[in-house]
C-alpha cells in the first residue's frame, strides 16, 4: 500500500490506509486469518523519529484516553530503521503484571519506524534528501483491548447483540 | 531468549533487580517477554528481534546491559587464557581439515580431546535446564553451554567413528543420505553443505549432527567443531529438510565469523574444568576467508536529522564504543568499523538507531511533522464508502464484516459460470478455500447466526471487495429478514417485502447518481440465479447493470442454516460502478419563484397493468414547460370502475418564472396533459 502510493506520487506523502490483511493463523480466541490494519505514512524533508513519537503518542491517547500511560520502545522491522513499538499500560492489571501482559505490565498496540532508505531507493526517492515514518496497527487487537472483548471471532460472527453495542 | 541473571552477571557487574533490568532493557530494544524466579536466581525471557542473533546468548545480553547502564563489559575473550591455534596445514595437526566450499564455510575450527563420558556437574546441568536445554552428557552439555553463553553453536563427533579420521566440508553428493541425530534418514541434495569424514557425510553443516558419529557412552576421543556457515545455505537446508535447531537458528540469522576460536577455547576450558577430558594437540583453525571488517561513515548531522533529538558527541561515541564498534572521528562524523557479531549493521541509519536506542527513546521529544504544502485531496472512494455506510445505517441496517475467503460450495451459486471461482493456492482449510464472488454468502451466514440466536428481525449490510477472475470490485450488500419496521403501537406489523429492499437500494443509489434505476424484469426472467423468479430486479446506472436485488432462493438460505420459512431479501450493488459521492448534488442554486403556482386535480381511468412509473415518465417527457410537479394522490379500484381498470388521481402544479398564469393558460395546459395521456397510455378522463 505504502510502496504503491510512493511509486504513484512524488514526496511529500501523507496517508492513512485502512483495509483487510491476511495471515496464516487458525481461527481462535485471539487469532483470525483475516484482520484489519491501519497504516500511516508521512514522507518529506526533515521528518524525524520524534515526529513519529509525537504522532503515535497522541493517537494512543485519543484511542485509550489522555490518562493512559504510553511508551515508545525500540524494536525491529525489516522496512524501517530505526523501528519502534508503542505499548500501553496493561489495562487489566494497571501495570502490576498479569497473564494478559505476560507479567510485563505493558501491552503492545502497534509497530512503526523511520522508512528504511532501501525502500526510498526502491521507489525512486532520494534517501539523502527525504526521510519519513510509517506505522501499522491491527484494528481488531486495539478494539479487543479498548472494549475488553474476550474473543476476536466476535468481530466476524456479526451477532446483532454484539454489533448493536457499538451504536447506530 | 531466556537468560539466567547469575550467568549474565559473570560478564557484567550489575546490582539492579531482575525487574529493573527487564524494564530498562525493554526500552533498549530487548523487550522483556517474561520473568520468573529460578531458585535464588531469576530467569529473564527477552524477545530478541530477528536482526540481533548476537543477543542469543548470555554474553550478548550482558553486553547490551553493560551499555544501557554504562558499566564495563567483561568480554569473554578477556576471561580466557589465550590459546594458540594452528593452521590446518601446520605440521602436527592432529586431524586433517579440508574446506571444499569456502564460500559457504569460510572458517572451521577443530580440536581433538580425550574424554570420559558421564553426566555433567549439577551446576552446569541446572543452568542448562533453567534455560530450557535438556542435559544429555558432559560433552554434549559443554557444547550447549558454550552455545548459550557465547551464542556460537558447536558440535562434537566421536573420533573413532570418523573414517580417516578426517574432516571435509563439502556439498553433499547426489544420492547421498544421512541419518541425523533425531534418528531420521535424510535424503541430501547437492545444494546442502555437509561435514564429511574420509568416506561419507557425517553432519549437516550448521543444522544437525549425524547419528553415526554421535558421541555416546564409551566414546573416548572426540572432535570438537566450531565453524561458521553461510546464513543462506543453512536457511535453505533447514527449510528443505524441515529441520530447525538452536544451531540453525543462529547460523541462518548470522553468527560471528570472529567467534569460533573463542568458542573452541571456552569449550576446551570447560572440558577440563568439569573433569570431562583434556584437549590433545593444537586447536586447528582452517580459515580461508578471514573476516574483513566493514567501515561505515556516520555523518554527525544524520543523527539529529533522523532522530529529531540532539545526541552529544561524547554520548554517541560512548555508546558505539561500548557496543564494540570502533568509531574514529573524521570531518563532520565518524568512520565506524563493524565487529564480526554485528551482521545487522549495513548502513549509517543502522548506526543512528544504535545511538538513539541506547541514548533512550524516552528522551525523544514529542513533535509533529511540519506541513510544507496543502494535503493531497482524499481518495473519493473513501467519502463514497462512508456515505454508503451512513445511508445503510440510517435505513436500519447494522454493519457486518465477514471473511473474504469462504467455502467453495457457498461461492459456487454466485459465480457467473460454474467453476470460475478464485481459489486459494494453499488454503488454511476448506472453510477458507476461495475468494468470495459476492458478499452475500458471508452476510447470509450472519443472518443465519442471528436467527439461530433468538433474533427475529435481522438487517445487515457489508461494504467490501468481491473477487472474480477478471479482478476485484468494491460492492455493498444488504440482507433483510423479519419485520419491515420495529414493532410499535403507532404502526402495524408488517414483514419486509420487495418494496422495502427496493427502497433501501434506491436510497443508496440516490446518494450517488440520479440515473440509477431499479427495473422490474418480466415475470419469468431471473436477474440472478440465487434469486426467486418474479421477486427480483436488476439495478442499472443508465444502461449498465450495477447490481441486483430480490428474494434469495431457499437453497441459498438453507446452506447457511437460516430457518426454513424465513424470507430473506438481499441486494448487492457495485460501488465502483457508481459515480463518486456528491456527483448527484446540485451544481447551482435556482432563484426562488416570484409568481404564485396553480394546482389542478384530474382523475383518469387507466389499464391496471400500467405502472405508475410509465405514467410519470410520459408526463415528464412531453408535458408543457409550466408543469412543475405531478403527484399521484389517489388510486381506486372497485365499485364504478370497470374490471381491469384503475382510477388514478393526479395533482398537477403549474408555475411560470415570468408571470402569474391565467386560468385559461392553466386549463389549456391541463388539457394538453390529459390528451397526451389519452394518446400515449389510453387514459380516459373521469
Amino acid at each position: 500500500m505504502q510502496i504503491r502510493e510512493m511509486e504513484r506520487q512524488d514526496p511529500p506523502v501523507r496517508l492513512v490506509a485502512i483495509g483487510p490483511v491476511y495471515r496464516r493463523d487458525n481461527l481462535d480466541l485471539t487469532h483470525t486469518p483475516m484482520f484489519h490494519q491501519v497504516e500511516g505514512l508521512v514522507v518529506g524533508r526533515g521528518i524525524t523519529l520524534a515526529d513519529l513519537k509525537g504522532t503515535l503518542t497522541s493517537m494512543a491517547a485519543a484511542l485509550f484516553g489522555a490518562g493512559q500511560e504510553v511508551r515508545f520502545r525500540p524494536s525491529f522491522f525489516p522496512y524501517t530503521e530505526p523501528s519502534a513499538e508503542v505499548d500501553i499500560r496493561c489495562i487489566r492489571c494497571g501495570g502490576e503484571g498479569c497473564p494478559m501482559c505476560k507479567r510485563t505490565g505493558w501491552l503492545e498496540i502497534l509497530g512503526s519506524g523511520m522508512v528504511h532508505p532501501a525502500v526510498f531507493e526502491y521507489v525512486g526517492y532520494d534517501p539523502d534528501e527525504i526521510t519519513g515514518f510509517a506505522f501499522g496497527m491491527g484494528i481488531e487487537r486495539v478494539a479487543l483491548l479498548k472494549w475488553g472483548v474476550e474473543d476476536i471471532r466476535l468481530f466476524y460472527e456479526n451477532d446483532l447483540r454484539f454489533l448493536e453495542q457499538f451504536g447506530r | 531468549m531466556k537468560v539466567l541473571l547469575s550467568w549474565v552477571r559473570e560478564f557484567v557487574d550489575i546490582d539492579e533487580s531482575a525487574e529493573a533490568i527487564g524494564r530498562k532493557m525493554s526500552m533498549r530494544g530487548l523487550a522483556l517477554e517474561g520473568l520468573e524466579p529460578s531458585g535464588t536466581d531469576a530467569l529473564l525471557d527477552f524477545d530478541v528481534t530477528a536482526n540481533r542473533p548476537d543477543c542469543l546468548s548470555m554474553a550478548g545480553i550482558a553486553r547490551e546491559i553493560a551499555v544501557a547502564y554504562g558499566v564495563p563489559f567483561r568480554a569473554p575473550a578477556s576471561r580466557l587464557a589465550p590459546l594458540a591455534t594452528a593452521a590446518a596445514s601446520a605440521p602436527g595437526a592432529t586431524i586433517p581439515i579440508t574446506i571444499e566450499a569456502p564460500d559457504l564455510c569460510p572458517r572451521y575450527v577443530g580440536a581433538i580431546a580425550d574424554v570420559t563420558i558421564g553426566p555433567s556437574p549439577v551446576w552446569m546441568a541446572e543452568r542448562l535446564t533453567a534455560c530450557g536445554v535438556r542435559p544429555i552428557s558432559n560433552i554434549v552439555d559443554v557444547t550447549n553451554y558454550v552455545l548459550l553463553e557465547l551464542g556460537h553453536p558447536m558440535h562434537a563427533f566421536d573420533h573413532a567413528r570418523l573414517a580417516g579420521p578426517a574432516i571435509t566440508v563439502r556439498l553433499a553428493r547426489s544420492g547421498e543420505s544421512l541419518e541425523t541425530l533425531d534418528g531420521k534418514t535424510r535424503a541430501l541434495t547437492s545444494q546442502m553443505l555437509v561435514i564429511a569424514d574420509a568416506e561419507q557425510a557425517t553432519a549437516l553443516g550448521g543444522v544437525m549432527g549425524g547419528a553415526d558419529s554421535e558421541v555416546a557412552n564409551g566414546t573416548e576421543r572426540i572432535v570438537f567443531e566450531a565453524a561458521w556457515f553461510k546464513p543462506q545455505s543453512v536457511r535453505a537446508t533447514s527449510r528443505a529438510l524441515g529441520l530447525r535447531t538452536e544451531a540453525s537458528i543462529r547460523f541462518e540469522r548470522g553468527a560471528d565469523l570472529t567467534a569460533p576460536a573463542l568458542a573452541m577455547a571456552r569449550a576446551c576450558e570447560l572440558l577440563e574444568q568439569i573433569g570431562a577430558g583434556r584437549r590433545t594437540g593444537p586447536i586447528i583453525d582452517a580459515y580461508p576467508r578471514p573476516y574483513q571488517a566493514a567501515t561505515i561513515w556516520l555523518p554527525r548531522p544524520g543523527i539529529a536529522g533522523l532522530l529529531g533529538m540532539p545526541v552529544p558527541d561524547a554520548a554517541a561515541t560512548r555508546i558505539l564504543g561500548a557496543l564494540g564498534f570502533d568509531a574514529s572521528p573524521g570531518d563532520g562524523g565518524w568512520s565506524v568499523r563493524i565487529p564480526g557479531w554485528r551482521i545487522d549493521i549495513q548502513r549509517d541509519v543502522d548506526l543512528i538507531e544504535e545511538v538513539g536506542r541506547h541514548h533512550g527513546f524516552e528522551h525523544l521529544p514529542t513533535t509533529f511533522p511540519g506541513v510544507q504544502q496543502a494535503p493531497a485531496p482524499s481518495d473519493p472512494r473513501v467519502a463514497r464508502d462512508r456515505r454508503a455506510r451512513e445511508v445503510a445505517i440510517a435505513g436500519g441496517f447494522s454493519e457486518a464484516i465477514s471473511f473474504a475467503f469462504i467455502e467453495a460450495r457457498h461461492a459456487e451459486p454466485f459465480l457467473d459460470r460454474p467453476g470460475t471461482g478464485v481459489g486459494l493456492a494453499n488454503p488454511l482449510s476448506e472453510t477458507f478455500a476461495v475468494m468470495r464472488p459476492s458478499l452475500l454468502p458471508g452476510l447470509v451466514a450472519g443472518v443465519g447466526h442471528n436467527r439461530r440466536h433468538g433474533q427475529r428481525d435481522v438487517q445487515l449490510f457489508e461494504i467490501g471487495t468481491r473477487f472474480s477472475r477478471s479482478g476485484e470490485e468494491r460492492v455493498l450488500a444488504l440482507a433483510w429478514t423479519g419485520l419491515a419496521t420495529p414493532d410499535h403501537w403507532s404502526g402495524g406489523r408488517r414483514d419486509a417485502d420487495f418494496f422495502d429492499i427496493k427502497g433501501a437500494v434506491e436510497a443508496l443509489a440516490a446518494q450517488f447518481d440520479t440515473t440509477v434505476s431499479v427495473d422490474l424484469p418480466p415475470e419469468d426472467s431471473v436477474p440472478h440465479r440465487v434469486l426467486v423468479p418474479g421477486r427480483a430486479s436488476i439495478v442499472r446506472r443508465d444502461r449498465e447493470v450495477v447490481g441486483w436485488m430480490g428474494q434469495l432462493r431457499a437453497a441459498i438460505t438453507d446452506a447457511h442454516d437460516v430457518p426454513a420459512n424465513d424470507v430473506v431479501w438481499a441486494a448487492e450493488i457495485s460501488l465502483d460502478g457508481m459515480a463518486p459521492a456528491g456527483a448527484a448534488r446540485i451544481k447551482r442554486a435556482e432563484p426562488l419563484p416570484r409568481f404564485p403556482s396553480t394546482e389542478r386535480d384530474i382523475a383518469l381511468l387507466l389499464d391496471e397493468s400500467l405502472s405508475a412509473a410509465i405514467v410519470r415518465g410520459t408526463i415528464r417527457s412531453h408535458a408543457p414547460d409550466t408543469l412543475v410537479s405531478v403527484v399521484e394522490f389517489d388510486r381506486y379500484q372497485g365499485k364504478g370502475i370497470p374490471d381491469g381498470k384503475v382510477s388514478l388521481a393526479l395533482r398537477l402544479t403549474f408555475q411560470s418564472p415570468e408571470r402569474t398564469l391565467t386560468d385559461a393558460e392553466v386549463e389549456r395546459a391541463t388539457t394538453e396533459v390529459v390528451e397526451l395521456l389519452a394518446r400515449e397510455c389510453g387514459a380516459v378522463r373521469r
